[in-house]
């Protein structure tokens, strides 16, 4: 077999769909952050380092309002709390509007007085003030037991599905005509705990026969339901994901939108372009560097209370190490200090990271970002969209 | 214009300098079971067949009207759960002991030292430790923590107890290492066996945090049991720890349709696992291994990861007098339940060395190593541990546990040497 057809081995194209869906809403995310990265290397020349630690605390902001509006860990035990849309409006705004605040203070009060001095010494900074959240907020921040945002405040439960080539009808009714026995011999079996009340991981001789006869049943219903399932072609999307989908487009959407159609915009990109020339033809730089830091920020911000949200992911003060790492890989993927690169780059990182383990090899998934980055680098210097520029020495 | 400039390239290279460096600094030591890098292979469970290097440093003797003894835990960093737990169970053993006359009118004075969550510190915070005179050591909760620790005291003559660490061959450091919890390569065997028979299960997919030593490891042993007892296993993912998005692992495993999904990581990835799983349709039992032992993996969890079973050292639903016992001195001392299994642990580590000064022919480290070597059947929380013959590691039972809403419960107990590896 040649060596291309071996790599692919492990492939199932019934699960192709499903995994560009996966990669398009895993780089939605990566999306949303390395936007943050890409506007202030855009405008300050600086990696802002501590990007990934804004979207740390952003997740915190949520599990902090999440706490506020009654979604406590002791509220939402064993109970089913009924939530809504517009928790998750206030969520996504507390988040989005506390890390905008964190980006400006930490703009203020450590990129600014760096800013005369030599480039590195900016970027030491960020390096020093991404540990300083990371340790420093360990010792204010709840981490033991590891908090997470508490799944029941998103009133979209349930998935979407989408099927897209039906499975074979004789199949389909193989399977139906197993599920009678399988349903009556597990309740045989459960008549026979009831009626014995034996402990069901310790029976006795007898209950062990009834147990083999239900788990025989329950077999051969799940081979048939496994035929029919590999034999059809469907798209699975929780619902919860989609609007994080649906929202992050909707964000990215309106950021070209304040960048492009308006004046602030405008200026921004003047200070992009040469931010001297721009300060002389009296542009208020210091105010359109705190609007980058604004914008990249809630962007993070926005990204961290949706993951939180509908992940599930405990917190620690290191949640956004690798979030940071990737997203600032696709911002440099797509070309650092271009927008629309970075968008780019974020969905072409999630759909290449998810075409990796639909390929069998998931244990690679996180190396591959970083082969992909090299080889663009290799061949376009500054990035996808980016303009490679001639360094003045 | 002259103006410094650094090219994107330079700061790219500092930036993966500074990326390197945060993975070391941000790096969790691993909670119960730290890190463990050894295959299953059959050095455990067969005591006796290999020689371990004794230790020739003559140690410490106890000079004043007191015993002291020292407990290295994690009381701060990433392992606080496990560390604050074990210290608690630990304190309660010297309050027990004390209170019983301890050995001929003389008390334990434990003195407790913080390893930070980090094997240097740890080893450090041993050292400190054993120039202070300590007799013998009780910790830690993490395998690489003790690890550190195990050098430093063989080089000193000074038995370790270690409470959390499972890691296989953690004691063939020397004779002076003693463990009170079971290791890797036991808890795969017990999850393997109990899918196949108690669950019924043939087809398990096996999801691993290929950056976690201990759970490659214990996937491996779980494999190899598994198939050995007649299973297949179908499909083999891989994640990282930090990863937060599981779908596209799941997509494959759910193409496979497994009735079985065993992973071996730690719960901070095994929650939101659980929880996508169910979201990706995938109805498949789940199992694991100690590493799911917080609370918050049903929170974080919820409501895949309900209904999953794992693998642990002990539970509070367990109704042996030892844990009842225990558990109603831990609520009169401290209030409320341990919330993880280190309390147990703590106790028992503690408590083992205590009985072991009980038997030893005078108060020093030699004669406390040679005491615990003689341990046999020592009732404890966690179970009955025998240390004659063993290398080190007991054979100790292992608790199947439920995963559910209000909390985890006790299944079914497999004793050591009942499991088929």
């Amino acid at each position: 077999m040649p060596l291309s057809l071996q790599l692919l081995a492990g492939v199932d194209f019934h699960t192709l769909p499903q995994q560009v869906v996966n990669g398009i809403m895993l780089g939605a995310i990566y999306a949303l952050i390395a936007l943050g990265y890409t506007m202030v290397y855009g405008v300050l020349k600086l990696i802002n380092f501590a990007h990934g630690e804004v979207y740390m605390l952003g997740a915190y902001v949520a599990l902090f309002a999440s706490w506020r509006l009654g979604f406590t860990p002791e509220a939402t035990r064993g109970t089913n709390l009924q939530s809504s849309a517009f928790n998750l409006v206030i969520l996504l705004l507390a988040s989005m509007a506390i890390c905008a605040l964190i980006g400006v203070i930490i703009e203020r009060f450590a990129y600014r007085p760096m800013r005369q001095h030599a480039r590195i010494a900016s970027l030491i900074t960020a390096i020093g003030v991404s540990m300083f959240l990371q340790f420093g907020g360990a010792l204010v921040l709840p981490i033991s037991p590891e908090p997470n945002v508490s799944g029941e405040i998103n009133p979209y439960k349930g998935t979407y599905q989408a099927s897209l080539t039906p499975s074979p009808t004789a199949l389909v009714r193989q399977r139906d005509a197993a599920k009678q026995p399988y349903e009556a011999a597990q309740k045989t079996f459960d008549e026979y705990i009831a009626a014995t009340h034996e402990d069901r991981f310790n029976l006795s001789p007898k209950g062990i026969e009834a147990r083999d006869l239900a788990q025989q049943a329950e077999r051969t219903y799940k081979d048939l339901e496994s035929k029919v399932e590999s034999a059809g072609v469907s798209v699975i999307v929780p619902k919860g994901q989609l609007v994080m989908l649906v929202t992050a487009v909707f964000l990215m959407l309106l950021l070209r939108h304040l960048v492009m159609r308006t004046r602030a915009g405008r200026a921004m990109r003047a200070v992009s372009h040469d931010f001297d020339s721009a300060a002389l033809m009296g542009v208020n730089v210091n105010r359109i560097v705190v609007l980058t830091f604004v914008l990249g920020s809630s962007m993070a911000g926005a990204g961290a209370m949706m993951t939180a949200t509908f992940l599930g992911t405990p917190l620690t003060t290191f949640y956004g190490m690798e979030a940071g790492v990737k997203a600032f890989t696709a911002a440099v993927l797509g070309g650092i200090g271009n927008i629309p690169g970075a968008v780019l780059g974020g969905l072409l990182m999630g759909v290449v990271e998810e075409m990796v383990v639909w390929a069998g090899y998931s244990s690679y998934r996180d190396a591959i970002a970083f082969v992909v980055l090299i080889l663009v680098l290799l061949f376009r210097p500054g990035g996808l969209l980016g303009s490679a520029t001639m360094e003045k020495i | 214009m002259k103006q410094f400039r650094i090219s994107l390239a330079a700061q790219a290279a500092i930036a993966a300098m500074a990326l390197g460096l945060f993975g070391i600094t941000g790096c969790t030591g691993g909670g119960d079971s730290g890190a463990t890098g050894t295959k299953t292979d059959a050095k455990t469970g067969e005591g006796g067949k290999i020689k371990r290097p004794p230790t020739t440093a003559p140690g410490n003797s106890a000079k004043g009207d007191t015993i002291p003894i020292g407990l290295v835990t994690s009381l701060s960093g990433d392992n606080k759960p496990w560390g604050d737990d074990c210290k608690k169970g630990a304190e309660i053993a010297v309050d027990d002991f004390n209170a019983a006359g301890g050995v001929n009118g003389k008390k334990i004075d434990l003195k407790v030292s913080d390893s930070g969550s980090k094997p240097e510190v740890g080893k450090s915070a041993a050292e400190k430790l054993i120039s202070d005179g300590v007799l013998g050591l009780v910790g830690e909760v993490a395998s690489g923590i003790t690890m550190q620790m195990g050098q430093a005291a063989f080089e000193k003559g000074i038995p370790v107890v270690a409470v959390g660490a499972t890691r296989t061959d953690l004691a063939d450091i020397g004779n002076n290492m003693f463990r009170v919890c079971y290791t890797d390569d036991f808890q795969g065997p017990v999850m393997a066996n109990f899918a196949y028979t108690e669950l019924g299960l043939r087809n398990i997919a096996i999801i691993t945090d290929k950056k976690l030593p201990y759970s490659t490891g214990l996937s491996d042993s779980f494999h190899a049991t598994f198939t050995k007892l007649g299973g297949k296993i179908i499909d083999e993912q891989f994640y990282e720890t930090g990863n937060k998005d599981f779908k596209g692992q799941l997509t494959n495993v759910k193409a496979k349709n497994p009735d079985g999904l065993f992973m071996s990581g730690y719960f901070t990835e095994v929650g939101p696992l659980g929880k996508q799983a169910r979201e990706q349709g995938i109805n498949a039992k789940l199992l694991g291994g100690d590493g799911w032992d917080s609370q918050t993996i049903i929170t974080s969890g919820k409501p895949g990861i309900i209904g999953g079973y794992f693998c642990n050292h002990y539970n509070d639903t367990d109704t042996r007098p030892q844990v009842q016992d225990f558990l109603k001195k831990w609520a009169k001392k401290f209030g409320g339940k341990p919330g993880t299994t280190m309390g147990a642990l703590g106790y028992d580590g503690a408590m083992i060395t205590f009985d072991a000064l009980k038997r030893a022919k005078s108060l020093d480290s030699k004669s406390l190593i040679e005491a615990l070597e003689n341990t046999e059947k020592f009732p404890g929380v966690s179970g009955d541990i025998t240390l004659k013959g063993m290398n080190g590691n007991p054979e100790k039972r292992a608790l199947v546990v439920e995963v559910t809403e209000k909390g985890f419960v006790f299944r079914k107990a497999y004793e050591g040497n009942q499991v088929k590896k």
